[in-house]
């Protein structure tokens, strides 16, 4: 063949290429990913799964549930929200006069408008978000100001995105996938994503229902029924203490029961592993905490 | 009359071959470029590969500005961290104490007492002689753990205390701390009679 090895050359820099960019790039970036470590926190992310969630991971992939939900939370921007906490000795129209006598400062032009319709409906209820931006350099040197001013304030970390705040708190980072095998990323979002379906819908026996009968709780769910994970069997003198509890209209025939199968069981301790709501470094946020006492 | 066109080439019987020709030269400037311009748009966008920079962040300081260092969350994760390397040796990360080592934490009156200037005295000053805890007497010493720290993680580290394992009680800030150590007389270890003398 002629010009053979210039053919054989420009295969081996195409193939090779892609190798380098596909498989050896990514090896080096997180071949040796280990644990994260939580923001402000000693505590490790994410933890390993007991043994019935590792098994349920192998039912969610032999069901083929990655065919219609993905496990990948999107997020497009981040923003820091200043959020008004205290007053001091000031009164609620003293801050605003104050407020309003900000309105000057070069970095604070864009942002006039939205300070002006939160402050014009507020009446002093605490705590409450005066400000969102996505510069935290203006977002710390409005809340300095405050501060210089006597009032107490709070700069969160929000992420946003349209994924955000329905599915998750973050988007998905590679740290949440390091004990998937193999990662049931998913390509179609026929369902609802589900990489943080642990912190969503923590209820172990909503879950088992929903498997049962997806239509007794999302009326217009198209998610097929798993009925195949569960035994209909004729109950004894008294209901399983596992046995589903189901309105009349799901409900087997009288003395009959639905109890679920081991696979039903690992499949639900396998979406309630499924989370994605830690803080860390690659994608910060501020968690919600609880009011103070 | 009629002309034979002059450029007509001549007939020719061999087999067509594909010749080599040099690349021009646009090519490879705009590849060299477009090179160029990809590499600095890795550069810029994902800090010089690294695995923790992607969209929506492009550069490691701007991930760094997004941080959330301050805020009640930070502070109890900051009390929980201080109280893990200091005082859970003893007390426990469960604050439940070690039966002849040291009380519990949890539940105990000192912690959720009203005002905090006896429970600030104990990692500020040290405890020597008995203490009655939840109705048990302790008579142990205990080395002025706290008189060491900065005031914002002793503050954090006690509020971590007075909300942790159940318990319920108010904040204390590093304001408050200045003002105790400030006010502290001596720093001698005392006993839980002589805390109980001063003001809560």
């Amino acid at each position: 063949m002629k010009n053979g090895f210039a053919v054989f050359f420009a295969v081996v820099v195409v193939l090779g290429g892609s190798w380098l960019g596909f498989v050896v790039a990514p090896a080096l970036q997180l071949g040796k990913a280990k644990q994260a470590t939580i923001l402000n926190s000693t505590d490790t992310w994410p933890q390993q799964r007991t043994g019935e969630a590792t098994l349920g991971l192998q039912i969610y992939r032999a069901n083929g549930c990655a065919a219609c939900h993905t496990e990948q939370i999107r997020q497009d921007g981040v923003a820091a929200e200043v959020t008004l906490t205290g007053l001091g000795n000031s009164k609620p129209d003293d801050l605003k006069a104050f407020v309003h006598s900000l309105f000057v400062l070069p970095e604070l032009a864009k942002l006039t408008n939205d300070l002006a319709t939160t402050l014009k409906d507020w009446k002093g209820d605490l705590p409450t978000t005066i400000l969102t931006t996505g510069d935290k350099a203006v977002a710390d040197a409005f809340a300095d100001r405050l501060k210089a001013a006597g009032a107490k304030s709070e700069t969160r970390v929000v992420a946003t995105g349209a994924d955000l705040p329905r599915w998750g708190v973050r988007r998905s980072v590679a740290a949440d996938y390091l004990y998937d095998f193999p990662v049931q990323l998913g390509g179609l979002r026929v369902g609802p994503d589900l990489a943080n379906v642990g912190a969503r819908l923590p209820d172990a026996n909503w879950q088992l229902l929903h498997l049962y009968a997806p239509k007794l709780s999302v009326t217009n769910s198209a998610m097929p029924s798993f009925k195949f994970l569960f035994d209909v069997r004729k109950m004894g003198s008294a209901p399983a203490s596992d046995a589903l509890n189901l309105p009349p209209a799901f409900a087997p025939a009288a003395g009959y029961e639905v109890v679920p199968k081991l696979e039903a069981k690992e499949l639900v301790a396998y979406l309630l592993s499924l989370r994605a709501d830690a803080p860390l470094y690659e994608a910060p946020f501020s968690p919600v905490t609880s009011a103070k006492p | 009359m009629s002309e034979e066109p002059s450029s007509c080439p001549a007939p020719t019987n061999a087999e067509p071959t594909a010749t080599r020709s040099t690349a021009p030269m646009w090519i490879v400037v705009t590849t060299l470029a477009l090179l160029f311009l990809g590499f600095v748009f890795f550069d810029k966008h994902s800090g010089w590969f690294d695995a923790k920079i992607y969209a929506p962040y492009s550069s490691a300081e701007q991930l760094e500005a997004f941080q959330p260092k301050s805020g009640a969350a930070a502070a109890a994760a900051q009390g929980k961290k201080v109280y893990e390397a200091v005082c859970g040796i003893c007390h426990g990360v469960d604050g439940m104490g070690k039966p002849g080592q040291a009380p519990p934490l949890s539940g105990s009156e000192w912690v959720l007492a009203k005002g905090i200037n006896r429970l600030a005295h104990i990692p500020l000053a040290g405890v020597s002689g008995t203490l009655m805890v939840e109705g048990k007497e302790w008579n142990l010493n205990m080395a002025a753990m706290g008189a060491a720290l900065p005031d914002a993680d002793l503050a954090a580290v006690l509020t971590y205390m007075r909300n942790a394992w159940g318990n319920k009680a108010g904040e204390v800030t590093a304001d408050d701390i200045k003002k105790i150590r400030s006010e502290m007389k001596g720093g001698q270890p005392m006993s839980g009679e002589q805390m109980m003398k001063m003001p809560e």
